[in-house]
């Protein structure tokens, strides 16, 4: 398992100028190490939305540093960002955004098409992936014809497919029913266990529990931080080894 | 991301929306359409026209009197001013290797072996020199002062029994008389030997203008007066008694060789000649009437101008449909690339650069321009085919300008979807994401 930090923001400001000043986010620090399973929680206009873009690298910050996967994303041009996005950060989306005109094999393959990989490599990784989340049947089905968990399923194959230092999941399940949630979350915990870093954005409590400690947003800043042990996530997956997480890199509130 | 990469995601996306991409390329595939067709036609025309030019006629000028503001093709406007001393004392000019009259004398028919044919205007009469050598299929040049005649294929396939060398052939004039004439050759072309002629194949009959010119001349002119008489009056002013003389239309001078320097030395001389004093034409020729002397490929070219502005004409006109059949191209990617917001932020957020998405829809526009260029190249040179085929003349395939049209496709498409793949590229994934 992968050791270190995957993603840190120290002191992050983020300002939009909408005819006054709104802060987003109002000073932000935050440590995520590998191989965690991180849930943040907030009510709407929290700066959710905010910091999953900044964690994302497809914005910027106004004020404080972003390092993901070890670089500074302040220090980046456009394009920089851009290959680090599609490098190190796997994005899972609440609608799914499928490319509605490629196979499901194709849209796991997408953004390896954009590291220049080669088609027959890409292909293999796609569909060796898509056996992963359980849809090694479904390779050539378009979008349309597959049910919401079965997307979900294909978006979360998108985003591992270059082997990302983080995954992000925006309201994963909030398109799903119950039963399908489950599946979805399950397969979350699969790949969490496998070493892979999780940041999920939720205002489900049951969903966030499933980390093993949330962010509390308010007002774009960190209201609190809540560590989950073992009996606090679901009884489901067994936890071994959860070392090198509390405390260390423990997020905190600034300008408290 | 490689170019093949490309062209299979625009390809996908075209083909899903068929009846739209088809509409969009329906500008271009008119445009480029229209515009091969017609330079199909137009380079089918001319090969047509200046193929039938032989090296043995290039040294040949053709010469006739007429106002000078006359717009026209050969013989446009010609009056008869040309006397047979005029011909012979240009034929002694320097320069000058011989010089004879050129005169299309009207017909009622052909008769052979008692079978008659209608014959409105197929009789010729010229020097022995316009049956240049090398257009004779079998026999020889007719003789000046003798009864003979050479004929063309049309004519010789034109009775029940072929016409050949030897043969005898009655000639029913318009005047009513008859004369017969003995074939002493067969030409093998039904075209036309000069420009005087023109270049369509009809059946033609050529003649030594004496006896057969002079003849009918002082038939007509013995009898009421006659048209030439009539005609000789009108364009000769005061010039009286020249009438009585037979005029001919036109004049073929043949320089010594087909060197410019030696046709611009023979031109001048001759010019000089019939635009002196000495010459009968001269008094002929007044204020109003100037002799026009060119060479069968400056005909031409004159036709070939004409042909040619017609073409940029048309050519032009067609440009403009490839300009509609563009904005018509960069409409469609716009409305695409708003459709597709939300894709453009998905490509973006999982790792593509603005010059991907730029290129994946820079290659669409291109990928539709030359889909139009490609079947309005095809649907061109079909019309052109069709188009050669039906007026009878040689099939040239401009292949210069089908390249050119694959180009102008690529071109067209990088022009049109430019701007749309701009926008495209610049799009901000967040708010493409967020898009509905």
């Amino acid at each position: 398992m992968a050791t270190g930090t995957a993603v840190s923001l120290q002191n992050v400001r983020k300002t939009y100028q909408l005819g006054e000043p709104v802060h987003a986010l109002d000073g932000v620090t935050l440590e995520i190490p590998r191989g965690t399973y991180t849930a943040i929680m907030g009510p709407s206009g929290s700066g959710k939305s905010t910091l999953m873009n900044l964690v994302g690298c497809l914005d910027t910050p106004t004020d404080g540093t972003v390092v993901v996967g070890g670089e500074d994303v302040t220090t980046l041009d456009d394009r920089e960002r851009t290959t680090l996005r599609g490098t190190t950060v796997g994005f899972v989306f609440q609608t799914f955004n499928l490319m509605p005109r490629l196979s499901a094999l194709e849209n796991v393959a997408l953004p390896q098409l954009f590291q220049g990989v080669g088609r027959s490599t890409r292909r293999d990784r796609a569909r060796e992936l898509l056996e992963r989340v359980g849809l090694g049947d479904r390779t050539d089905h378009m979008p349309n014809e597959l049910s919401g968990g079965q997307r979900q399923r294909v978006a979360l194959a998108r985003a591992l497919v270059n082997d990302p230092t983080i995954v992000l999941a925006d309201e994963p399940s909030g398109n799903l029913d119950t039963d399908t949630e489950a599946d979805v979350l399950d397969l979350f915990d699969e790949f969490y266990d496998a070493g892979t870093t999780m940041l999920v954005v939720t205002h489900e409590r049951h969903v966030a529990e499933r980390a093993e400690r949330i962010v509390h947003l308010l007002d774009g800043r960190i209201e609190r931080v809540e560590e989950l042990d073992d009996a606090g996530r679901d009884s489901d997956v067994a936890q071994g080894q959860r070392d090198g997480v509390d405390g260390t890199g423990a997020a905190s509130g600034a300008d408290r | 991301m490689r170019p093949l990469e490309f062209g299979r995601l625009a390809w996908r996306a075209i083909r899903s929306h068929r009846l739209r991409s088809a509409l969009t390329t329906l500008g271009i595939v008119i445009g480029i359409a229209a515009v091969i067709a017609f330079v199909t036609l137009g380079a089918s025309l001319q090969a047509g026209l200046v193929g039938d030019i032989s090296p043995d006629d290039q040294r040949n000028l053709y010469g006739w009197a007429a106002d000078p503001d006359t717009e026209g093709g050969p013989l446009a406007g010609a009056q008869p001013v040309f006397s047979q001393d005029d011909l012979d004392a240009v034929s002694e000019r320097d320069g000058v290797d011989a010089a004879y009259g050129y005169m299309p004398i009207s017909t009622q028919a052909l008769v052979y072996e008692g079978e008659l044919s209608p014959q409105s205007d197929g009789l010729v009469a010229a020097g022995p020199p316009y049956i240049r050598p090398d257009t004779l299929e079998e026999g020889r040049q007719f003789e000046m002062g003798e009864r003979e005649a050479v004929i063309n294929p049309a004519v010789a396939g034109q009775f029940e029994e072929n016409v050949s060398v030897g043969d005898e052939l009655t000639i029913a004039l318009q005047g009513g008389q008859q004369t017969t004439v003995t074939v002493v050759g067969i030409t093998d072309t039904s075209e036309g030997l000069s420009p005087f002629e023109g270049f369509e194949p009809s059946p033609r009959v050529y003649v030594p203008t004496d006896p057969y010119y002079t003849e009918e001349v002082e038939s007509a002119t013995a009898g009421l007066g006659g048209e030439n008489a009539s005609e000789n009056g009108s364009s000769a002013g005061g010039g009286t008694g020249v009438g009585e003389d037979a005029l001919f239309l036109a004049i073929v001078v043949q320089a010594e060789s087909a060197d410019d320097a030696d046709v611009d030395r023979a031109r001048e001389s001759a010019l000089g000649y019939l635009e002196s004093d000495d010459s009968d034409a001269s008094e002929l020729l007044g204020d109003e009437l100037a002799v026009t002397m060119q060479t069968s490929t400056e005909l031409l070219q004159q036709l070939q101008d004409v042909l040619d502005l017609l073409q940029s004409f048309i050519v032009g006109i067609a440009a403009i449909s490839l300009v509609v059949g563009s904005i018509g191209i960069a409409n469609i990617m716009l409305v695409s690339v708003t459709e597709r917001t939300r894709e453009i932020g998905i490509m973006k957020a999982v790792g593509a650069q603005n010059r991907d998405v730029l290129g994946l829809f820079l290659t669409e526009a291109v990928v539709l321009g030359v889909i139009g260029a490609i079947l309005g190249t095809a649907l061109g040179l079909l019309v052109g085919y069709a188009g050669t085929w039906y007026i009878d003349i040689p099939l040239v395939y401009p292949y210069g300008y089908v390249a050119l049209a694959i180009a102008v496709g690529v071109l067209v498409g990088v022009l049109s979807g430019l701007y749309p793949a701009w926008r495209a590229a610049r799009t901000d994934p967040i708010d493409a994401l967020r898009y509905e």
